[in-house]
């Protein structure tokens, strides 16, 4: 192919050219087809299965720590916690003995090294990582973001939880526009 | 003067000398200018003329080959698609299947076409993006603003099917992932049009714009055998003439059952690099819409690690489309040996050498990027131009510095 | 509202009512006005263009138009940097010449049909076009001034542009003043009201003159000097602080003088409103000349949302070829013109 169709043009049809762009950036002028979102008023409903934060279910649990091995980022390390859980009383009279373990392991991310890849959650052999789409997060203090294991069996809040939830309709003609939050 | 500047060698004790000689001005570039990127072009100029051009490269290195030696095989994966980082999907797919082949593994006929389909996706992403740097090199912002919008239904796309805006992490040895959500294919239609009626509107405003023509028509030109020679890659080398394509040359994932072009032009100068890009664009649409029809049914993964995996994972699977991995996954070894593997991203071809040595992590890891690969457009085809005509020749061959520098 | 008249004595009314029209409207003040106008329009249109919003947050209500009073007061705060192998006086002075001359050729131009009061001249329009020739110099002093290799060679792209763009634009005024046969002002637009506007009797002077107004303030496509991705920001790179404010604003407050010299010319300046006015017969025909000339304006920066930028070379070839061309058409057509109408 060659651009000689393009690139060679007569003083007429270089003309045309400035008028048409001229029109087309003046119709854009008038009628904008904005594609802004009104952060934080308005925030995104992400979809379901969007990577966001995510919290550790601890009944679930059983310390593998297949998640630290995985971490491309070495963001999770595995904690040793006293185990509070006693052992009920007639699985210990049908068991035959063995010792009762005095410590458990427990992952912790460090939100700040993680890339929300989710190859944790994802090769967690019992899915004991609850996940959601929360995307945001913010502090005014250090500490409020140090990781502590308590915090992260919860869900952070997100700062844009009482924003108006919207989500992107992409339309042929007039591109995205965003409406109000639709649970599907 | 201009003959025996072309002759210094590109070392640091030739160049400190070259500013001694008068009449030569020269120009820092540095990493802190508009028209630089993360780099610094170091620019002899005589008047307005440019003798010679050094960039230098390495600002933005993080050392993805080494640190790759230190961590296991699927660690990789996250780390090698973000130095390419508008173009991700190309990234991760050329190391899984430099892997594949290292493991002796061929993932089922639904993940190749899902692959396809979100490399093609990326393509497009990663050309839009091209045009957009083009504009604000230029001067337009407008153009810039307008490409970089119009990714955002494709990121929404990808970001309903894998979770994640711009680094998916969507391929890993045996398949992919995500399987496609319901309705996948109908919202792949909209963007599509969406995108062909916002072309239309980038035609008048950008592609016949005079300024544009005048601007880039005749700058940079390279012809066939010097590309050849200098070794450029990706649509720089198509848009001087050559018909080389790795989709075509060296088929990989489910690429020989597609039917598309490889565009070509003859005068490779930086409006046929603009207008390759967008010609490209319309072949990837040409692609996705023929994979969408004839997307074959089955599993995502490989059928030996789904049938390792246990009750739990598998009903994860059948009910949501999501593939959990398997112990075999986070502890690959493979044999003994080397594999090579190119795919061609957006920007051209990447390249991936895999050496095994047994053990849990690569013993050696070899990327090469096509951006690297074009730095000659610098060395050889800037001098001789003038000074405005650097950003113009850097925009149009969509050098990307971190991707370069790894 | 007239009683506070009475008590100034009676010699110092002309001095009061020209300083209310060269200082408060349309003069220094409302220019000063219009400047931050023009900046928010130019922001907002090429937002408009490009599917954004432009500056919003400053005062959501009114859409961000204060966005550069508080530009303003951040740069305020800031320090004001001299480098030190730069030549002081030039470096700090400049830019307040740069602001006078800027806005000196308003004073010239009338905006109303009894402007002859304030400023009595039968040459109006060479004063006016004679006092703008006068900034690219001060740019390229400018240029030389600051310590930066940058600068210098917006110094002399700027010195290559006048060069070859001042001889389209004396040539266009020069068939203005063919067509009218008269260099006062006040008379063109009175012909103009009489016949039709400039811009219909000699179209080609009138585009020939826009083209050297978008050359010599700076407008993209002809933002050469200034250029984004090759010279940082040309010759006022290494400005910080207020005088960073100042030399962004005194491109627009040039583009005003220009376009308030386009309007007089061939858009009739005051034509709807002759005569009928207050205090003075000046504050009517004054806000439609101001109309106008905002009007032209605004179209000048909208050019920004739509087109690159020119390289150097194909710039001054083109104004030395077609441009320079279209001028002499336009001379040869204001000759014709001017001898059917005469």
């Amino acid at each position: 192919m060659s651009n000689q169709k393009t690139s060679r043009k007569s003083a007429f049809g270089e003309v045309k050219g400035h008028i048409d762009a001229l029109a087309t950036g003046f119709k854009y002028f008038v009628d904008p087809h904005r594609m802004t979102l009104d952060y934080p008023a308005e925030a995104m409903e992400l979809p379901k299965n969007y990577r966001g934060f995510f919290r550790l279910v601890d009944e679930k649990c059983i310390g593998c720590s297949l998640c630290e091995i995985v971490c491309p980022s070495n963001a999770i390390v595995m904690m040793q916690l006293p185990a509070t859980q006693p052992p009920t009383p007639q699985a210990d009279a049908q068991a035959p003995a063995r010792p009762v373990p005095r410590v458990k392991k427990r992952p912790l991310v460090d939100w700040g090294m993680c890339i929300f890849c989710y190859f944790c959650v994802d090769v967690c052999p019992t899915e004991a990582f609850e996940r959601s789409n929360i995307h945001d997060l913010s502090y005014f203090e250090e500490s409020e973001y140090r990781p502590t294991f308590d915090r992260f069996l919860k869900l952070p809040e997100s700062p844009s939880q009482n924003s108006k939830k919207v989500v992107a309709k992409l339309d042929e003609k007039n591109g995205i526009k965003y409406e109000e939050g639709g649970k599907e | 003067m201009t003959q025996e500047i072309k002759t210094v060698p590109f070392t640091y004790e030739a160049l400190s000398q070259l500013e001694m000689k008068e009449g030569i001005l020269e120009l820092q570039i540095g990493p802190a200018h508009a028209g630089s990127g993360h780099m610094r072009i170091l620019a002899w100029v005589e008047g307005d003329t440019v003798v010679k051009v050094d960039p230098d490269v390495g600002f933005v290195h993080r050392g993805v080959e080494k640190l790759s030696e230190d961590r296991l095989y699927i660690k990789a994966i996250p780390m090698v698609e973000r130095p390419s980082l508008v173009d991700t999907v190309n990234a991760n797919l050329g190391y899984v299947i430099a892997l594949e082949r290292l493991l002796g593994l061929e993932p089922p006929p639904r993940a190749q076409y899902i692959r396809v389909i979100t490399a093609e996706i990326s393509r497009i992403m990663s050309h839009l993006y091209g045009i957009a740097i083009y504009g604000i090199f230029m001067g337009s912002s407008t153009v810039f603003m307008w490409a970089v919008a119009d990714r955002e239904p494709f990121i929404d796309l990808l970001q309903e099917l894998t979770g994640a805006r711009i680094t998916y992490s969507h391929i890993i040895p045996g398949g992919v992932r995500w399987d496609l959500p319901k309705g996948f294919a109908d919202k792949v239609e909209v963007a599509l049009r969406y995108l062909e009626n916002r072309m239309k509107d980038y035609e008048k405003v950008w592609i016949n714009n005079p300024v544009v023509v005048a601007r880039s028509a005749g700058v940079g030109k390279l012809g066939a055998e010097d590309a050849i020679r200098l070794g450029v890659v990706g649509p720089n080398l198509r848009a001087s003439g050559v018909k080389y394509d790795v989709r075509k040359n060296d088929p990989y994932a489910a690429y020989a059952d597609f039917d598309f072009e490889v565009p070509t032009f003859k005068e490779g100068d930086s409006y046929s690099r603009l207008l390759i890009r967008v010609e490209e664009i319309k072949q990837s649409m040409s692609i996705i819409r023929q994979a969408l029809k004839r997307l074959p049914e089955g599993k995502v993964i490989y059928e030996d690690y789904y049938k390792r995996m246990s009750p739990l994972m598998k009903e994860i699977y059948d009910k949501t489309g999501r593939v959990k991995f398997t112990l075999m996954l986070t502890s690959l070894s493979p044999p003994k040996g080397e594999a090579i593997s190119r795919v061609e991203g957006g920007r051209g071809e990447m390249f991936y050498y895999l050496v095994s040595d047994g053990g849990k992590n690569p013993y050696r890891f070899r990327l090469v990027t096509p951006s690297f690969r074009n730095l000659p457009y610098f060395t050889h085809v800037m001098p001789g131009h003038k000074l405005a005509d650097i950003p113009v020749i850097y925009g149009s061959i969509d050098y990307f510095p971190p991707e370069a520098d790894r | 509202m007239m009683s506070f008249l009475y008590f100034i004595p009676n010699s110092w009314l002309p001095l009061l009512e020209s300083a209310f029209y060269a200082l408060i409207f349309p003069g220094f003040i409302a220019i000063l006005l219009l400047a931050f106008f023009i900046i928010w329009f130019e922001r907002k249109a090429a937002a408009r263009v490009q599917m954004r919003y432009g500056p919003l947050w400053v005062s959501k209500r009114t859409g961000g138009i204060i966005q550069l009073l508080a530009d303003m007061i951040r740069f305020s705060f800031q320090e004001f940097i001299v480098p030190q192998g730069a030549d002081f006086i030039p470096f700090v002075f400049l830019p307040g010449l740069l602001l006078a001359f800027s806005v000196l050729p308003t004073v010239f131009i009338p905006i109303g049909p009894d402007y002859s009061r304030i400023f009595p001249s039968n040459y109006t329009l060479l004063l006016a076009v004679a006092f703008t020739l006068v900034i690219p110099v001060y740019l390229v002093v400018l240029g030389w001034a600051a310590d930066n290799k940058f600068s210098f060679i917006g110094a002399l792209r700027e010195a290559y542009l006048l060069i070859s763009y001042e001889v389209p634009f004396i040539l266009a005024i020069t068939s203005a003043f063919l067509l009218y046969g008269t260099l006062d002002l006040v008379k063109i637009v009175g012909i103009q009201e009489s016949t039709l506007p400039g811009i219909m009797l000699n179209p080609i002077a009138a585009i020939v003159y826009v083209i050297a107004v978008i050359r010599a303030t700076g407008r993209v496509p002809y933002d050469i000097v200034e250029a984004d991705s090759e010279l940082v920001f040309g010759p006022y790179t290494e400005y910080s602080s207020l005088m960073f404010g100042f030399v962004m604003g005194v491109p627009y407050i040039e583009l005003y003088s220009y376009s308030l010299l386009f309007s007089v010319l061939f858009l009739s300046g005051w034509a709807p409103a002759t005569g009928i006015g207050f205090l003075g017969g000046l504050i009517l025909p004054g806000i439609v000349t101001f109309v106008k000339s905002v009007i032209v304006m605004c179209f000048l920066v909208f050019l920004r949302a739509v087109y690159p930028r020119y390289k150097l070379d194909k710039a001054v070839k083109a104004g030395w070829s077609w441009v320079f061309y279209l001028a002499l058409i336009a001379l040869f057509l204001s000759a014709v013109v001017s001898r059917i109408l005469w």
